[in-house]
This record gives C-alpha cells, sequence and structure tokens, in this order.
C-alpha cells in the first residue's frame, strides 16, 4: 500500500525517467483477489506469484536484497552502478535484449536502487510472463558486465548525478539524509561518488555480483492473469537451479540517536528549499502505523496542518509537505519546504511551532479519522495495477513481512489519538533535528 | 506481437476480462456524461473537463484558467477551501484542478462507496464557487511561485523557451500556468467572466470511472448539473499563425548539465499526417531501441536523460527532441542530435524499426490508460476536444496502419530547420 512509511527515500531508476513514477507502493486488497502464494525454493529463492486478472498484462519484478547500505565505504555506488549494467547483455543474450524481448512486443522494463534494496521491474502482455521469469533469472547471475560497456556506462551514471544536482528537491531529500544518518550507511548516496565511479574496475563490480546476486538474496513476484502453477514451475527451473551461496545478510545496527545538524549551501536561483529531519522508527516496530497516521496529519493532504498554516494561512511558502520513510533498520521523519529565502527563519519558527502543538494537544478525532480513510483509500487505489500489487509484496517480501503488509491497513485503524500524541513527543524533539536549507547566493 | 498488448489492455476490465462497459450519455441542458464501469478495485474518478484552457488565452489573459480553476477548489458557496478539502479527503479521496492547453479540469477521486458524494462535492465546486478575495491572492502567489521555479529549472526553461521559438505568438508559445505579466494583474472581475465563458454545458465533459453503475451516475449528473447553463456566447477567435523562429538560442545560467533541445511544429491530432508524425517521434525517441538512446547514450554515453515529445494538440503540434549532458560535450551532443534528425530527413527507416516503433507507442498508450484516473482524464479529454471519448481506438488502429512511406513523408516534410535552444553554464 502506499502509505507513507513504504516511500522509498532514494531510488535512482537506470533506463529511462524516474523510478519513483514507474509505480505507487502498493499492497492488494484481499477481497479483490486471490491471496498471493507464496513458495520459497530449495535454494532460498522466494517467489510471491497472484492471479489477478484486472487486465490482460502481467507484472514480472525481481528484488534483490541488496542496496546502497550493503557497500563498503570503497564500493559506494557499486549497487546502482551494478543495476545499470544488468542492462547490457548476458553470456547468451545479447546486448539489446530489452528491446527484442520486452519494448518490441509493447513491454517496458526499469529498475531502481534503494538503501535497503534493487528491483528490477517489468510490466508486458501475459503470455510473456515466462519467458520474463527467464529473461530476468538470467540477467541475475549471467551477465557480463563487459570492460567496455562499464566505461561507457560511467560517462552516463556521471551524467545521472549532475542531473541529480540540479534537481534541488532530489538533491535536498539526499543531503538531508546524509545529515541525519551521518557516519551511518543511510547516510551514503544511493548513487555514489564520481571519484569511485570513475576508477571503478570490471574486477570490483564483478566481485560485488557475485557476492549478491545469490538466490537467498532474490524474490521473484508475479502478478496477473497467469497460472501460479505455471510461474512457479518456471522459477523452479530457472532461479531454483541456482546453487546456494550461504549468504546472510548482514543485519544493519540502528543509528545513534537522532542528530542535531545546521547546514545552509547556496545554489542558483532564487527561491530557498528548507528540510527537516528526525530518527523515526524503524519499518518492523510498533510504532511505524502510529507514525505513519502522523506524519500524514501534519503535512500530507490539503487540509493536513502545515500546509494550512504555513501556505494558507501565514503564507510563508510555497508548499510544504512531511514524509515517513520506514527503512530496515531506521526510520526517518522529514519536513520539507519551498519559500522565499527571507521567510527561512519564521517557516522554521512554526513548523516547530505545529509539532509542539501535537506534542502538547495531540490530534482531533476527526483528523486520525480522515488520515485512515486517506491510507484505506491509497491502499484501494494501488490495487489497480499488476504491478502496484507486485510493488507491496516484493518490498515487503525484501524487506519485511508478507502477512505484516497485508495486515496494515488493520493496524492502522487502531491505533488511537493518545498513541500518535505520544509518538510526536518520542520522536519529534523541536530542539534536536536536522536541518538543511538551500539558499540563493548572496550577491 | 506488434498490437498485441494495446489489445489486450483496451479489452481489459473485469474478473473475466470482459470489456469494460463505457457509455456516453448527453443531458438535457447538453453537457456529456461518459460513464467506465470497471470493477477491479473499490474506487472511483471523476473528471470535469471544460473546453479551455492556454490554446484560447492571449498573452494579456495568459494563465487565467488554470488560474480560474485552481481558484474554483478554494471554496465555494456553502464551503472553505478548507472545507472542500477536508469534504474531499473525508470520502477517501481528494480534489484538485488545473488548466492545461486544451481543456481545464476538476478531478476528483474517493472511495467507490462514495461515489455520489464526489460527483456532488465537484458539482458544487463548478456550480458555486465563491472566487473570494482573498483566495484569489493566495493562489496568485502559488501560480507566480510556480511560474518562477519553472523559470529556475534548467529544462522546462529551456522547453518553454524552445515552444515560444516554434509558435511565436501563437497561445501555444506558453505554458498553461501562464505569464508572469498576466497573472500578476488578472482580477477577480476577469476571473469571474472567464467562469461565465467557459463553465457551460455545452462545453463541458463529465467522465467518471470506477466501481459505479451507469445509470446511478447518470441520474445523480442530471441532477447535479442540471444548472449548468447550456451555452454561452462565447465563440473562440483563431489563433495568430504559429511561426518557428528556426533559430539557435544560448541561455547561459549555472547548472551542472548543459540542456540542448531541438524542435520542430507538426500536425494536428486530427490532421491524417498526426499518426505517422508520432511514429516519428518514436523511432527517436522511443525507449532503449530509439535512436537517440541507442546512439546517444549506449554508443557514446553522452547522457542520462533523452527523448522525444510529441503532445496531442488540436492545432500545430510539435516534436522537441533533448537531452542533457556535460557542459564540456556539449558541442558533441548537439551536433550528434541534429545528425540523427537529419538522418530521418535522408534516409527511410526500416520495417524492423517502423516495427518496433509503433509496439512502443501502442504498449505506452495502453499501459498509460490502466487506472481509473487516467481513463477519467483521456475519456473526458478527448471527448471535450470534440474528437470523442473512442478517439483512442481509432488512433491505435492509424498507428498500426502507418507504413514507412507515411515516415518518410513526414520526416521530408516537418523537419526542416529545428529551432534550437542550448542551455548551459556560463565561462568561468
Amino acid at each position: 500500500m502506499s502509505c507513507p512509511a513504504r516511500l522509498a527515500p532514494v531510488l535512482l531508476a537506470s533506463l529511462l525517467g524516474s523510478a519513483c513514477s514507474a509505480v505507487t507502493p502498493s499492497s492488494p486488497n484481499p477481497s479483490e483477489g486471490s491471496m498471493p502464494t507464496r513458495r520459497i525454493l530449495v535454494n532460498g529463492v522466494r517467489v510471491v506469484v497472484q492471479e489477478f486478472h484486472a487486465s490482460d498484462v502481467v507484472a514480472v519484478q525481481l528484488w534483490v536484497g541488496v542496496g546502497a547500505r550493503d557497500e563498503a565505504s570503497s564500493e559506494l555506488g557499486l549497487a546502482h552502478y551494478l543495476e545499470h549494467m544488468l542492462f547490457k547483455g548476458t553470456v547468451t543474450r545479447a546486448p539489446g535484449f530489452v528491446e527484442r524481448e520486452v519494448e518490441g512486443v509493447g513491454g517496458r522494463i526499469n529498475a531502481g536502487t534503494s538503501l535497503d534494496y534493487t528491483y528490477y521491474h517489468t510490466v508486458l502482455p501475459a503470455p510473456r510472463a515466462i519467458p520474463a521469469v527467464e529473461m530476468l533469472a538470467d540477467m541475475s547471475v549471467n551477465s557480463t558486465l563487459s570492460e567496455k560497456t562499464l566505461d561507457l556506462e560511467k560517462r552516463v551514471v556521471l551524467e545521472e548525478m549532475r542531473l541529480g544536482e540540479d534537481n534541488p528537491r532530489r538533491r535536498l531529500s539526499r543531503q538531508l539524509y546524509e545529515l541525519l544518518f551521518d557516519g551511518h550507511p543511510y547516510g551514503r548516496p544511493v548513487i555514489g561518488t564520481s571519484e569511485l565511479i570513475q576508477v571503478l574496475t570490471r574486477e570490483t563490480l564483478v566481485g560485488f555480483y557475485r557476492r549478491h546476486y545469490v538466490p537467498e538474496s532474490f524474490v521473484l513476484v508475479v502478478v496477473g492473469p497467469i497460472i501460479a502453477s505455471e510461474v512457479l514451475a518456471a522459477a523452479e527451473r530457472t532461479l531454483g537451479r541456482l546453487p546456494r551461496s550461504g549468504l546472510k545478510r548482514l543485519p544493519l545496527s540502528a543509528p545513534d540517536a537522532g542528530r542535531s545538524a545546521r547546514l545552509e549551501i547556496e545554489r542558483p536561483g532564487t527561491q530557498a528549499y528548507l528540510g527537516m529531519a528526525w530518527l523515526g522508527p524503524k519499518l518492523d516496530h510498533a510504532d511505524t502505523p502510529v507514525v505513519d497516521l502522523l506524519v500524514s496529519i501534519l503535512g500530507q493532504s490539503r487540509s493536513s496542518r502545515l500546509p494550512q498554516m504555513l501556505r494558507e494561512r501565514l503564507g510563508l511558502v510555497s508548499s510544504v509537505s512531511t514524509a515517513y520513510s520506514a527503512l530496515e533498520a531506521a526510520g526517518a521523519v522529514t519536513v520539507t519546504a519551498q519559500l522565499e529565502p527571507a521567510n527561512l527563519a519564521r517557516a522554521e519558527a512554526q513548523i516547530l511551532r505545529e509539532l509542539q502543538r501535537v506534542r502538547e494537544r495531540g490530534v482531533t478525532d476527526a483528523e486520525l479519522r480522515r488520515a485512515v480513510t486517506a491510507a484505506e483509500a491509497r491502499y484501494a487505489f494501488s490495487t489497480e495495477t499488476a504491478e502496484g500489487r507486485a510493488y507491496a509484496f516484493g518490498r515487503a517480501e525484501t524487506v519485511w513481512r508478507l502477512e505484516e503488509e497485508l495486515a496494515y491497513v488493520d493496524r492502522l485503524r487502531s491505533v488511537t489519538p493518545a498513541q500518535i500524541r505520544s509518538a510526536a513527543r518520542r520522536y519529534l524533539d523541536p530542539e534536536r533535528y536536522a536541518r538543511l536549507a538551500f539558499v540563493p547566493p548572496a550577491r | 506481437m506488434l498490437a498485441s498488448l494495446a489489445a489486450l489492455v483496451a479489452a481489459a476490465g473485469t474478473a473475466v476480462a470482459q470489456p469494460p462497459s463505457v457509455t456516453r450519455h448527453v443531458l438535457p441542458n447538453g453537457m456529456a456524461v461518459v460513464v467506465r464501469e470497471n470493477p477491479v478495485a473499490p474506487v472511483v474518478t471523476a473528471s470535469l473537463q471544460v473546453r479551455a484552457g492556454s490554446r484560447f488565452e492571449t498573452a494579456e489573459t495568459a494563465g487565467i484558467t488554470n488560474f480560474l480553476v485552481r481558484t474554483m477548489i478554494r471554496g465555494t458557496a456553502r464551503r472553505s477551501g478548507t472545507q472542500v478539502a477536508e469534504t474531499a479527503e473525508d470520502i477517501g479521496g481528494s480534489l484538485d484542478a488545473s488548466g492545461e492547453v486544451e481543456a481545464a479540469e476538476i478531478r476528483g477521486e474517493a472511495l467507490a462507496r462514495h461515489w455520489e458524494e464526489l460527483l456532488g462535492l465537484i458539482a458544487e465546486v463548478a456550480l458555486e464557487p465563491s472566487l473570494r478575495g482573498e483566495e484569489i491572492e493566495r493562489e496568485r502567489r502559488l501560480v507566480l511561485s510556480q511560474i518562477k521555479t519553472r523559470a529556475e529549472t534548467p529544462f522546462s526553461l529551456s522547453l518553454d523557451t524552445l515552444l515560444r521559438e516554434l509558435y511565436g505568438s501563437h497561445p501555444y508559445a506558453w505554458h498553461s500556468l501562464g505569464l508572469k505579466s498576466a497573472v500578476e494583474r488578472l482580477g477577480r472581475a476577469q476571473l469571474a467572466a472567464h467562469y461565465r465563458a467557459v463553465f457551460r454545458a455545452d462545453r463541458a465533459v463529465l467522465a467518471v470511472s470506477g466501481q459505479v453503475s451507469r445509470e446511478r451516475v447518470v441520474r445523480a449528473a442530471e441532477r447535479l448539473f442540471t444548472k449548468l447553463p447550456r451555452s454561452g456566447a462565447h465563440e473562440v477567435g483563431a489563433a495568430p499563425p504559429a511561426a518557428p523562429s528556426g533559430e539557435r538560442r544560448v541561455l547561459e545560467r549555472p547548472a551542472q548539465q548543459a540542456q540542448i533541445l531541438a524542435g520542430y511544429l507538426g500536425p494536428g491530432l486530427n490532421d491524417p499526417a498526426y499518426p505517422a508524425f508520432r511514429v516519428l517521434g518514436a523511432v527517436l525517441g522511443a525507449g532503449t531501441a530509439g535512436r537517440l538512446f541507442a546512439e546517444l547514450r549506449e554508443k557514446r554515453g553522452l547522457a542520462y536523460s533523452l527523448g522525444a515529445l510529441t503532445p496531442f494538440r488540436t492545432g500545430p503540434s510539435f516534436l522537441v527532441t533533448y537531452l542533457g549532458t556535460a557542459p564540456e560535450n556539449s558541442a558533441a551532443a548537439e551536433a550528434g542530435l541534429l545528425a540523427e534528425l537529419e538522418k530521418l530527413r535522408r534516409a527511410p527507416v526500416s520495417d524492423e524499426e517502423l516495427a518496433r516503433a509503433k509496439a512502443y507507442l501502442l504498449g505506452s498508450f495502453a499501459l498509460d490508460r490502466r487506472t481509473n484516473a487516467r481513463q477519467a482524464w483521456h475519456l473526458a479529454f478527448f471527448e471535450v476536444i470534440g474528437v470523442g471519448w473512442d478517439f483512442p481506438e481509432r488512433y491505435a488502429r492509424a498507428l498500426e496502419a502507418v507504413t514507412t512511406a507515411d515516415v518518410e513523408a513526414v520526416a521530408q516534410r516537418y523537419l526542416n530547420r529545428p529551432s534550437i535552444v542550448v542551455l548551459q553554464p556560463p565561462p568561468r
């Protein structure tokens, strides 16, 4: 489902456009289709399949339990770089296979890399489901990662970095995480650094590939008008035949208590951007649904508190919103705003006043009801497409648990106003937070 | 293989993949209502569109339609803006509005069980907007901020500059947000007059898609929209002719990447040449097999983001090709981009390339119409611009029929003397 807890904070796409636009994080409404089938193959590959007959389009996704957090400090950007390279050909598929096997039949494929995971997602006409499973399985272990394409792709990734630098919102989000999680793997840039990318060798990349692209890391998700047993059989004869690697992903320690840090950076333009961040509960925490609703009430709709106060009543900002990213080892609650530079101090003070108000007086029943209804609606809308469902299953299976995902809306419904107030007190300390501002250059 | 996805998706919609039922109904006042019953998810979306937008504006009124509809959702005779938002959120939905180039839209979504309240809220906003002075000023501030953001964002600034080069004094020359000079001056009287002129039954379409019953939606719409006046005397003046400059403009802005855009005018969507023009754009910019991706990204590593844009326009459309590259590669990337355009003009595309481009276009078009929100938008949009809600099916068939000779003909006819915009950081 598309509750704020599940939005990947930093997700980069490899082929065309933004990964974030490709799918809405979602989970299915069991009443609108069969429950997904979950199977663990003998070598540890997990497979989730759901027969879903909304259209004759199938979503086939391969999730890999590797992200920026798994990189050593000398490997920054490798998970993302590898994701680009998997589209360049395998020992049996010449470069151009994407066009021949996916786009040529009217389908689409792309991929995204985040801090906790990497995933490859396709949508295709349903009869292409089994060939897509075979293609993704082949990419996952047989990519050639040739020297020549490796060097060429460096230029493309460096362009992707430049593009990110020219986008203030994307840059704000990345740097705010760096500030909040300073010294922790979640503070690393998913895209890496240009210094490391420039000297990246094939040997290093192949080492990373062999280490992380193993059966124990894989989750295959297929949703569409398919026959589950056929998909499971295809998974068995492809991914199921890979030898176990023995890999156990190291659990990530939680970051130290939230940082108090302030940073102001000049960037071109006449408008300012403000970001404030607090540590929140990790994905697998009892407070996750509570913070989800708290953040929704604060700033995720037109009627929510921060837009109403800062944008509508006081006219201090042109936009303001809140987000909560629940990662595997920690969470981040962020408030971001776009505004005139002269309003920076007042806007920040007003945001803190609003947080203080929730900490002291809590939220109303009507606000809570509205936030739960909004979550229920996001959930319902996310069941419209096969890829929306597949995304929710894949992400839950990779970094959480499928059954938790399926029961999540019920957990939201049981949250009380008192819990929200105490979560605001626990997590949103108005005196301890990371604060980043982009301001126009001094004249 | 070619048409597979489009055909399959178009036929999608129920648990047994029966074609979803779309029907069109005309209310006694002349307003069209298009309903698509889609039982897949317990949700409903509605799109109320009127035939208005930047296409019908002048330099003095540029942005008035967007400004108007954005202000309309800020309060009615019965509810404040906050109450409108709260009412929408209470039914698991949201209400939004925007003025685009060819049409203006008030759209909403909700949980299906609240479909009638959703339609009621849209009707209230459309029929009883308060257009209060303080709300106008709030919206003005936000729109001006959006205009400023576009002007400070390298890609949108470059695109807007190129569209001015391509269209000259034709209203397609400016973004539907409008011109700063106009938005700063528009007053309540002008907004109210514009409201009376464009919110007319004969130029409005309501499309509803979701878990709803057609009969009940039509009955509710008859009741809710009966007060929408039948017609206005509002005549649309002919737009000045579009006159591409064919020039190369250089903008200097601090940025990490240079932006290179080259564009041409093309046929409107009613022109028989339009499908071939879209295929031409797809040969260049569609997916990993598009010539720009294959040549400039895969072979030469010059860009991460690049592509080709062609919109649905009733008047002359455009083909804009673009890429972002390191400033030191700017000259090579520009030469590469222009070489690809020239190549297309000089040599016909192969049968294989044609088939790929068509498959990509048909796939994109079909994939884009699977959610209720996109369906409602498409149904209302094509109906309100006068080509009919079922235009997508005819368009898909026309795309399938495009030949290599058709593509060659549009390349010869339209790819002459590109207008070019290059945005780059100032020399150090």
